[in-house]
């Protein structure tokens, strides 16, 4: 369970850049919850703030009942992350990645291997589990990347533009492993810029512009409210341009 | 349905440290050249340094002495070849061999020497040669000495014939007596061999301290790490402790280069009998260890201030710039030293470790001096790069 109240985060020496400005929103378990907005929306400082990394200038998120600024740390045992940042140690094997990142997390023995084990198995990864990673694709790498945040098996787990840069049987992939997840009692935030992307997954739409949530829903609703066909049409009118905008 | 996992501070600082060192050891290209050249330079530094000593020392031993007139003073030339000097009559265009390097030394003898000392008057002799080339300068300096040394002799064979006493020309006997032990002497291999164990110990986790930051900011690998319950503080004493490691190894094989070279290879015998067996090596060592832990640590910071891995080198090149320069303002300022050196890193090492290759021990009392200055600054740069990793910026700009 994600709660965000108020949120706000401004960058810059004078603070000019006004990344989030005020947001407030609620993602429960058992759902996937969208997060879909232009480029510049502020998705990936909003995701930051509740991982943790990026201080809020006011506002509270709470996941699981534990601050992100107060419990950090424990927030970060709790939650999974695929960033958009994906770097892996090209020098060290898929497991060795992934066993790293565990070890971190204070899992250790016989137990974390078979967690890297079952995970690899899903994300049918067994037989690349132990190259290094160097001459990985796109592709394995997002898939060592996912394994890498769920080692832990976290409660909470945020994904920012997962689908970038995948391609369709990759982005299949991650589908079916969210959708696992979801079955799982999970709660789900995933951030992108691409509308047919968050329709096809997600339970609940936050639509997010300049900073601020603008409508919130089930895609359905989202038609409704914004008096439109599709909801291709629906994002548009709701963030009141088609700016960085992805089809 | 997750409990709460808590690793402890240090086990996850042991998983850093221990991910680091695979890492490091699995990079072949970096680990070989460091890991080659630690190995491979002191041997083949120490085998030019002798050497050249050595040369020096053959010619100034059998000085082989061109001669343009030997016939106007035949006592003179008698003289010196009493001294063992290998005499001949000098080529026609001498002065051109010099130019090139082929001959050291000429001494003409002016065709005038007997009828000036026949009159009472001073015979003349000259020496040609070029005092740029380093090579020629143990047969110019004894080619001069022997000089000398006839004049005083003959001086004072003329006043004994009149009566008087030497002493009344020389009035000042001058003795020397030379206190270095054997191995003080050859102050430049002393020099070289300090110098270059302490190059070791700087040289040695740069590309890995560099990796493991700016490295690891370029391949977007920081901010995932970030996101794990590991404090800044426990990444940076794991990667500080590993790129350590690294470094102490890098240098005990360099050292150990020089211990197996100078005990082993065959090596042309110079007079110069400076020691490094073990009781230096372990000295070495001792000495390098405030080394050893504070360039990772600095490097690091400087690591970590750089967006990319090129970046990073870009900035570190002036720290190696300093560095370098420090011992050879030490050995061109050919002072006392002063008391407060011990205070100032680098000086400080590379004074301790001239103090071993004397053949003395550094006081204990210079050595816990010698480590306030990198154990304060072991711990500024440790702090300031945990700092830097728990500030956002981090991670923009990536």
């Amino acid at each position: 369970m994600i709660d965000v109240d108020g949120l706000q985060k401004a960058f810059g020496k004078k603070r000019e850049v006004e990344a989030v400005r005020g947001v407030t929103f609620a993602a429960p378990d058992g759902e996937i919850t969208g997060l879909l907005g232009p480029n510049g929306a502020g998705k990936t400082t909003l995701l930051r703030m509740i991982a943790t990394l990026v201080l809020p200038d006011a506002g509270h998120a709470r996941v699981g009942g534990l601050d992100v600024v107060a419990d950090r740390y424990a927030v970060r045992g709790r939650i999974g992350v695929l960033s958009d940042a994906r770097g892996l140690y090209p020098r060290l094997t898929a497991r060795e990645n992934v066993r790293y990142f565990g070890r971190l997390y204070g899992l250790a023995g016989a137990a974390l291997e078979a967690r890297i084990d079952a995970l690899f198995a899903t994300l049918g990864m067994a037989p690349l589990a132990d190259r290094r990673t160097a001459g990985f694709s796109q592709g394995e790498r997002m898939k060592v990347a996912i394994a890498r945040a769920l080692v832990h098996d976290p409660d909470t787990i945020l994904l920012d533009e997962p689908t970038n840069g995948l391609d369709i049987m990759s982005v299949r992939t991650l589908r079916d492993e969210l959708r696992a997840l979801r079955t799982q009692g999970k709660c789900l935030l995933f951030s992108s810029h691409v509308m047919q992307e968050v329709a096809a997954l997600c339970d609940r739409i936050v639509v997010l512009a300049r900073g601020r949530v603008v409508a919130a829903g089930t895609a359905a609703e989202l038609v409704e409210r914004a008096g439109t066909d599709g909801l291709e049409d629906a994002f548009v009118r709701l963030i009141g341009s088609d700016e960085g905008l992805a089809a | 349905m997750t409990t709460l996992r808590t690793g402890s501070a240090a086990g996850r600082t042991l998983t850093v440290l221990r991910k680091e060192l695979l890492d490091m050891f699995r990079d072949r290209r970096t680990g070989m050249v460091t890991l080659l050249s630690a190995i491979c330079a002191g041997p083949i530094f120490l085998l030019l340094i002798f050497n050249l000593i050595a040369s020096q020392a053959e010619r100034a031993r059998d000085l082989k002495l061109p001669i343009v007139g030997a016939i106007y003073a035949p006592a003179v030339v008698a003289f010196l070849e009493r001294q063992q000097v290998t005499v001949s009559d000098a080529p026609a265009d001498y002065d051109a061999q010099i130019r090139r390097g082929d001959l050291d030394v000429v001494l003409i003898i002016d065709d005038q020497f007997a009828a000036d000392v026949a009159q009472g008057k001073a015979g003349s002799v000259q020496l040609v040669f070029d005092r740029s080339r380093d090579r020629a300068r143990a047969s110019i300096e004894q080619t001069e000495s022997l000089l000398r040394r006839y004049n005083r002799l003959w001086g004072e064979q003329r006043l004994m014939l009149r009566g008087v006493a030497s002493t009344v020309a020389n009035p000042l006997r001058i003795e020397t007596s030379d206190l270095a032990t054997p191995q003080q002497s050859g102050a430049l291999v002393l020099f070289l061999v300090a110098y270059y164990g302490l190059f070791a110990s700087v040289m040695g986790g740069m590309a890995v301290a560099l990796d493991t930051t700016a490295g690891e900011r370029e391949r977007q690998s920081l901010e995932p790490l970030l996101m794990t319950p590991a404090r800044p503080t426990e990444i940076v004493t794991g990667k500080w402790l590993a790129v350590s490691a690294f470094n102490a190894l890098v240098v005990l094989l360099t050292l150990a280069g020089f211990y197996l070279t100078l005990k082993f290879a065959p090596l042309p015998p110079v007079g110069v009998p400076f020691l490094f067996g073990a009781r230096e090596f372990g000295r070495f060592a001792l000495v390098l260890v405030p080394m050893i832990l504070m360039l990772p640590a600095i490097l690091l910071y400087v690591g970590s201030r750089a967006r990319a891995y090129k970046e990073a080198q870009a900035n570190v090149s002036v720290l190696l710039f300093v560095v370098s320069l420090i011992p050879m303002i030490q050995l061109f300022m050919q002072r006392k030293e002063p008391g407060w050196l011990m205070f100032v890193p680098v000086s400080a090492q590379y004074s301790l470790l001239n103090t071993s290759l004397r053949g003395e021990a550094p006081a204990l009392t210079q050595l816990a001096l010698s480590w306030l200055a990198p154990a304060t600054l072991i711990a500024l740069a440790l702090f300031a790069v945990a700092r830097r990793l728990s500030r956002e910026s981090i991670l923009i700009g990536k």
